[in-house]
């Protein structure tokens, strides 16, 4: 949902449509063509102006809903918000504090149903604490210098977002690697890391510099290794079954 | 953390509303005022958390044009928003006079305060003589427990006990609570405990029911408990509150002080 940059909202609508067209009839939820997108602005505190930004970017083009935790009386999906997830094609996770959002999700025990989910192949995705929430361990900070908090774990790695807009962040990432954190991705703002299973796909971008790193202790240094890029504003050959 | 020295139990405050105050009542400043009126800071520092609606803008604007004009220190704290804090929690609870918890998703907000560490901080600021206020789940939370309305349906749900019992908010506002807090206590699902009215504040020194306040005239609280399964049930009186302040509660003394710091400060 970048302004002005449809990029990477058309290759996750991309993954979404592949999801779409590979799942079983009984599993698609809906006779619609058109891929199902819920969007859980939860760590925004279910902020309205990111929901109107969601429908904004993503209305037209797909079935778009959205699960809202803190008006769960009175607005988005009523009732059985876990099997509305379960019948998506894409589920993507708005950014704002991962802190809050780990654990708002755990008391109404969204982790066991994102963890369902993506078992039974639903494209998850998002921007910032929409990202690292998926990963063993992140870096976040608020209120504090950067620290490190437990994600989902359904990728077995660490992660670190806006790494080259915030330098100290880029430092105190490199330096918690070195003290134990697990090896893991480091991203700018614009640059994505598709995973498929726990296995990196590829690296997009929609700015033609934003890059995308593997961070690891070798040999008792931390070694920051750029990934090669796929940025999709130029001509991209089979982007969904990359 | 706090520099603050723990304080007795009987110098422990928390206003409990059922309902009112800026988020629910723009035209009626007089719970507010009270909440102010609570502690016998010169100028107050007054800290505002809407957690529980997710830091909603309408929140935070109501809670700017209650007290911004007011004698008091306003800030709000945000649990979402990224930008803008750079000192620690523990750092700006340890600073406040007053804590003024918003109302919303109760179970929302327990998770976030706990997943923060927030929850034992407020208790601490407690403790040291900070005045803590809430409505409607952040009133609740302060107790054993409640009934909120956070997944839809209301439902009973723990607090953080830090006040014996439990409290219904919005008895006559929201009707279908009233119902499910009370077979919730005839079963021990909660225990015993107050219902309120919107506009009505329940007083607590320490751990103990002080008194009952009310915005709005013939708004009331209810005291129920469960008596060999049977339920036993007082109504409160609640004292009205006067418009525009509350000289019954708020001493001359501090009102006068208020003036003087006024006049000072518009002299500088």
């Amino acid at each position: 949902m970048e302004a002005g940059n449809p990029l990477l909202d058309d290759y996750v609508l991309s993954l979404a449509a592949s999801r779409k067209r590979s799942a079983l009839p009984s599993a698609r939820g809906s006779t619609s063509s058109r891929p199902r997108v819920c969007f859980l602005p939860t760590a925004s505190g279910d902020a309205d102006h990111y929901i109107v930004r969601f429908y904004r970017h993503f209305a037209t083009r797909c079935d778009a809903s959205h699960v809202s935790l803190f008006r769960r009386d009175r607005e988005g999906v009523e009732g059985n918000f876990a099997g509305h997830l379960l019948s998506q094609d894409l589920i993507y996770v708005g950014g704002g504090n991962l802190v809050s959002l780990l654990g708002t999700w755990r008391a109404h025990g969204l982790h066991s149903v994102l963890r369902r989910a993506w078992r039974q192949g639903v494209v998850l995705c998002g921007p910032s604490a929409g990202s690292l929430c998926w990963f063993a361990e992140a870096l976040t900070a608020f209120h504090s210098a950067p620290f490190r908090v437990q994600g989902l774990g359904l990728l077995p790695y660490s992660n670190c977002v806006h790494y080259g807009a915030e330098p100290a962040r880029r430092e105190e990432y490199r330096r918690f690697v070195g003290d134990g954190m697990q090896p893991g991705y480091a991203a700018d703002d614009g640059a994505a890391l598709h995973f498929r299973g726990k296995e990196l796909a590829q690296a997009v971008s929609s700015r033609p510099h934003a890059q995308a790193y593997r961070v690891e202790p070798i040999g008792g240094e931390v070694i920051e290794t750029p990934l090669a890029m796929t940025y999709l504003g130029a001509p991209v050959r089979e982007l969904a079954s990359a | 953390m706090s520099e603050r020295e723990v304080v007795a139990e009987d110098r422990r405050t928390i206003l409990a509303l059922g309902g009112g105050g800026f988020t629910m009542e723009p035209g009626n400043p007089a719970l507010d005022e009270l909440v102010l009126s609570l502690t016998a800071v010169r100028e107050p520092r007054i800290l505002f958390l809407p957690t529980a609606s997710g830091d909603p803008a309408a929140q935070i604007n109501a809670f700017r044009a209650r007290f911004g004009g007011r004698h008091c220190v306003a800030a709000q704290l945000s649990l979402f928003s990224l930008h803008g804090m750079d000192r620690s929690l523990d750092e700006i609870v340890a600073e406040q006079d007053v804590i003024y918890a918003g109302g919303g998703s109760m179970r929302n907000l327990l998770a976030i305060w706990r997943a923060h560490g927030l929850d034992k901080l407020l208790i601490d600021a407690w403790e040291r003589g900070t005045v803590l206020a809430g409505i409607s789940a952040g009133a609740m939370c302060w107790f054993d427990g409640g009934v909120t309305r956070s997944s839809g349906p209301p439902e009973p749900i723990e607090g953080l006990g830090v006040l014996p019992g439990s409290l219904s908010v919005h008895a006559d506002g929201e009707p279908e609570r009233l119902p499910v807090w009370l077979d919730a206590v005839r079963s021990g699902a909660l225990p015993g405990g107050w219902a309120a009215d919107d506009g009505v504040g329940l007083l607590f020194r320490g751990r103990q029911f002080e008194r009952a306040v009310s915005s709005r005239p013939g708004a009331a609280a209810l005291r129920v408990d469960a008596v060999e399964g049977e339920l036993v049930r007082q109504r409160i009186e609640p004292e009205l509150l006067g418009v525009g302040g509350s000289p019954a509660l708020e001493s001359d003394a501090i009102i006068e002080l208020r003036q003087v710091q006024r006049l000072r400060q518009s002299r500088r």
